[in-house]
């Protein structure tokens, strides 16, 4: 038996299919599932139960590093391979200039330097993390600083280095670490740490597993390599894209990596998804396509939440194609297939979906034809995942 | 229908395609000509070195009138394709097509089959009814060659080293294997049709100063893995070291061990052919140079027994060769291998021995590493610097190899970085090299050893 | 020592780059090589996370000054004026006229500039400079 906790419903997987079922905000994880499932979950043995979470939005992190060409982009590419969803990044040499996150950090990373450099933080490091709140703490930065960082730190985790002597990405720390962070933290979330009373099996972040099963995907869906799949949920809109795609001269174990909007979400960041929709200078000929005016991106119904997550496929689009320069660049133009999966999927029909990429291909990139558009309905991308 | 099958129809379902006819296709290479099989080529002309010269133009015309050239004189035909094309990016390539069309003039640097189809490129290879060869540099060939087949071209170069260290920073290497074990199952589907499909591996990798070990085990690895999938011909390749001495213990050892390591993946019907490239460092300018050089490679492949000899032209160090050019070469060529029939062959057993231990013990480590697939094993030995190629571009060449010519010009390894050779092995190795105190004369050594032919 | 090496912008000439790498490790440096097709942004990076005090910069194809203009916003923002920045190759398309060309590089912000010059002779004036600006430790 799968269980997936997401942040809108939980999703259900049995040798009868896979159903799903909204949350109840009332209850807490425990409770809710028992009273929506429980007559199934006692047909299985704890070791048949494999459950994963991306409940409460997923894992956050705060990364403070050097650069961004190395500290920084090698942190978040573990960290969003690991499963954590939303990454705030700081420039150490900058860092009077970053407002102080106010809401609870699950883990902050301190990267930077190869081992060789001395001298790297001081003070400032120190003061600026005494301003903030957060579960974990993790470095990983240049040797030379574990003494000092260890005796200014509370319940610092030291792990080696993620940048090598030839300023290559190791990963395997990291990554591990962060991983089992969701094992780690669990125990300190009452609410999912009950859930180990239905699994003897290791709960992973949901976004994770999805990683995991990619290389599998197309012994489930007509999908070929190179591909992007989108995931619009109710919190994030999560891409996962294959190497080839983009030029980011990192040598990792991943085929796929990952990366994640958090302004992109329908239901838990349907504002900045409004406000971000609102500052793109095609959306207006988009809503024009789509025979709608933005004043629909204020409406509260569930057509304005259907018109939201077409945007939502516009806008991610946009924000990796060349047009915006900031986050990632993918070559949108080899691309031979897109897999839109998530909560989207129930909503939106496939004829939609393909409407707003075409719009996306002909209007942005001059292109007749689009990729082929695979919709993941049925979730087989997660089971895929929670099988293997 | 098979994953294979699915993935060649989302493949071929590309904007730039017209409608690929699976069936209509297969039922062509049935029926196609032996004449267009170099795998059938090879085995019926047992004595005589095929000439294969270099060449591609944009437009469909130029590219008939290069063949009407070349039919009467040479034993493979070359196509090679753009670098739009093998960047996968159709659009740019039919863009300058267009305007090479247009204004006449050679836009591209190769032929965009894609553009051009497979229904009319069909046409004229069949009108030649002479094996056609493709030439690229394609990370992701995958549709690439089904239009290559498609249209009568029987031979298929590359590989997921060969054409990645040498040309990429940074695309992907884990992918490129992926990528070329499809395309391994496309020519090994299409071979049971008719005669073989023929896939040749690219032997001279970055073409500077790389020592006989490295390509050797790049070719044989290539070939295993292509082997594996069910190609039942193919070729290994080196270009002129720069020493006939080398040249000749390459070439036994790389035929000796290929044979040894495919019989060990419990492959024994595959046919394995030697290819050799001419001269592919920096070319003299001077015409009488660049002839002898010409000739003198052409001699080598007679004396190392190559099954085909891929020509140069006195014109590589200024341009795109004319007519004159490469008729000229092709007569050198064709000329200097008549004289040469039935040479006694020999080598210098000490190097042989060498080599081939050198060979064996990297192998021994590549098969060592804990992965479960062959292409698994051998991209973490890169990884790892177990084969590392000199002057690659790719951020996961290790770069620690260094190499420099001895004072009979063979190529030895003065830093063997995290290469598996014995201390036996490296001493042999370092035992030729003859080099000053002065810290500089590593790298003039290694400038002078690049020009070596200039 | 530690340097920073590679070629600029989308310029693949890598041999070159490589002979670099070579020399100053026979010199003995610690040589940190980012390859062909860099950008100055991680050249600068690379400078930070290494604590490097020479950034080597290439350029063989001529087009190097329209990868470079950025260097004095980006050396002033990380605070970089102890580094020792050095470009050389071919620094503009065609023969072009060393007098010019190398004010208007030192005005971007390098310290020492080549065009076309002999290797050896570019790395062991580099030696000099670097040995006279921090004393004569490698």
């Amino acid at each position: 038996m799968l269980i997936d906790v997401g942040s809108t419903y939980f999703k259900v997987a049995t040798k009868n299919g896979i159903s799903h079922h909204f949350r109840n905000f009332d209850k807490n994880i425990y409770d809710d599932l028992v009273f929506k499932c429980g007559d199934e979950i006692k047909n299985y043995e704890k070791e048949d139960i494999q459950i994963c979470s991306s409940a409460n939005g997923g894992l956050s992190t705060l990364i403070i590093g050097l650069t961004e060409s190395f500290s920084l982009k090698y942190a978040s590419n573990i960290a969003y391979n690991s499963g954590i969803n939303i990454i705030e990044t700081v420039v150490y040499s900058q860092i009077e200039t970053y407002p102080v996150p106010s809401e609870m950090l699950d883990v902050v990373i301190v990267v930077g330097a190869i081992d060789s450099v001395e001298n790297v933080y001081d003070q400032t490091l120190i003061d600026y993390l005494d301003k903030l709140n957060y579960s974990n703490i993790v470095y990983v930065g240049s040797k030379t600083q574990v003494e000092f960082l260890n005796k200014n730190i509370e319940n610092l985790v030291i792990l080696p280095n993620i940048i090598d002597n030839k300023l290559k990405m190791v990963e395997d720390d990291l990554k591990e670490y962060l991983t089992n962070l969701y094992q780690a933290d669990i125990m300190g979330k009452e609410d999912i740490k009950k859930l180990y009373d239905l699994t003897a099996n290791q709960i992973f972040s949901t976004p994770y597993i999805v990683n995991q099963s990619l290389p599998l995907i197309h012994t489930k869906l007509n999908v070929a390599d190179p591909f992007i799949v989108i995931d619009i949920g109710g919190a994030t809109t999560d891409i996962h894209y294959s190497k080839d795609l983009v030029d980011d001269n990192i040598i990792t174990e991943n085929e796929y990596d990952r990366l994640v909007f958090k302004k992109l979400g329908v239901y838990k960041s349907r504002e900045s998804l409004v406000h971000t929709a609102k500052n793109n200078e095609f959306v207006y000929e988009l809503l024009a396509h789509l025979n709608t005016t933005e004043n629909m991106l204020d409406d509260k119904g569930e057509s304005a939440t259907k018109l939201l997550m077409k945007l939502s496929i516009f806008l991610v689009l946009y924000k990796i194609s060349h047009h915006h320069k900031s986050y990632l660049n993918i070559k949108l133009d080899t691309l031979n297939s897109i897999v839109l999966t998530g909560g989207i999927t129930k909503v939106l029909d496939d004829a939609e979906m393909e409407d707003i990429i075409s719009f996306f291909y002909k209007k942005l990139l001059n292109y007749d034809t689009t990729p082929t558009l695979v919709v993941d309905k049925d979730y087989a991308i997660w089971t895929l995942g929670m099988n293997k | 229908m098979s994953l294979l099958q699915r993935d060649r129809d989302i493949i071929l379902s590309n904007e730039y395609v017209d409608n690929f006819d699976f069936a209509e296709v297969e039922e062509f290479v049935k029926n196609a000509s032996k004449n267009l099989f170099i795998s059938h080529k090879f085995k019926t002309n047992k004595n005589k070195t095929l000439v294969q010269p270099r060449g591609g133009f944009p437009t469909y015309d130029k590219m008939y009138a290069l063949y009407e050239q070349f039919a009467p004189v040479v034993d493979v035909l070359p196509m090679t394709i753009d670098s739009h094309t093998r960047l996968n990016d159709y659009g740019s390539a039919a863009k300058m097509l267009r305007l090479s069309e247009e204004t006449e003039t050679d836009l591209l640097n190769g032929y965009p089959l894609i553009n051009h189809g497979y229904r009319t490129t069909r046409k004229m290879v069949t009108h030649f009814d002479t094996p056609v060869s493709l030439r690229h540099g394609t990370p992701d060939a995958r549709l690439l060659i089904e239009l290559a087949i498609a249209s009568g071209v029987f031979e298929i170069e590359g590989g997921p080293i060969t054409y990645i260290l040498p040309y990429s920073k940074n695309f992907p290497q884990d992918k490129a294997f992926l990528y070329w074990k499809h395309v391994e199952r496309v020519c090994a589907k299409y071979s049971t049709l008719n005669e073989p499909i023929n896939r040749e591996s690219f032997g001279p990798l970055t073409a500077t100063l790389v020592p006989p070990c490295i390509t050797i085990v790049i070719q044989i690895a290539e070939m295993l893995l292509s082997l594996e999938e069910g190609v039942k011909s193919f070729s290994v390749s080196f270009a002129q070291t720069g020493s006939l001495n080398q040249d000749l213990v390459t070439s036994k050892v790389l035929r000796k061990l290929a044979t040894k390591y495919a019989h060990q993946i419990g492959v024994t019907d595959a046919t394995i052919n030697l290819v050799y490239h001419q001269w592919m460092g920096a070319f003299p300018r001077d015409k009488f140079k660049s002839d002898s050089l010409i000739n003198a490679g052409a001699m080598i492949a007679a004396m190392v027994g190559a099954d085909k000899i891929i020509t140069k032209t006195r014109a590589e160090a200024f341009g795109i060769p004319t007519k004159e050019d490469n008729a000229q070469a092709v007569a050198n060529v064709q000329y200097t291998l008549n004289m040469l029939r039935g040479v006694p062959s020999f080598v210098d057993e000490e190097e042989e021995e060498n080599l081939t231990n050198q060979v064996d013990e990297i192998f021994e480590a590549i098969f060592n590493d804990k992965a479960d697939t062959l292409w698994r094993k051998v991209f973490n030995s890169i990884k790892n610097g177990i084969i590392d190629v000199p002057f690659s571009p790719h951020i996961i060449n290790n770069n620690e190899l260094i190499t420099v010519r001895d004072k009979q010009s063979n190529i030895r390894i003065y830093k063997k970085g995290k290469l598996p050779i014995s201390e036996k092995s490296f001493k042999y190795e370092q035992s030729k090299i003859d080099l000053g105190e002065n810290p500089d004369s590593v790298v003039n050594q290694i400038i002078h050893d690049i020009g070596v032919m200039l | 020592m530690k340097v920073v090496i590679g070629v600029v912008g989308n310029d693949i000439h890598v041999v070159a780059n490589r002979l670099i790498d070579i020399s100053l490790q026979s010199r003995g440096y610690e040589v940190f090589n980012l390859g062909v097709n860099t950008y100055l942004e991680e050249f600068i990076d690379a400078v930070i996370e290494t604590d490097a005090k020479v950034l080597l910069i290439s350029s063989l194809n001529g087009e190097a000054e329209g990868w470079c203009r950025d260097l004095l916003v980006l050396k002033d923002k990380y605070k970089l004026d102890d580094v020792v920045f050095v470009i050389g190759g071919n620094l503009s398309v065609g023969e072009g006229d060393e007098s010019q060309i190398v004010p208007k590089f030192k005005e971007y912000g390098f310290d020492l500039v080549f065009h076309q010059k002999d290797l050896m002779e570019g790395l062991d004036e580099l030696n000099s400079f670097v040995q006279s600006k921090f004393g004569g430790e490698n």
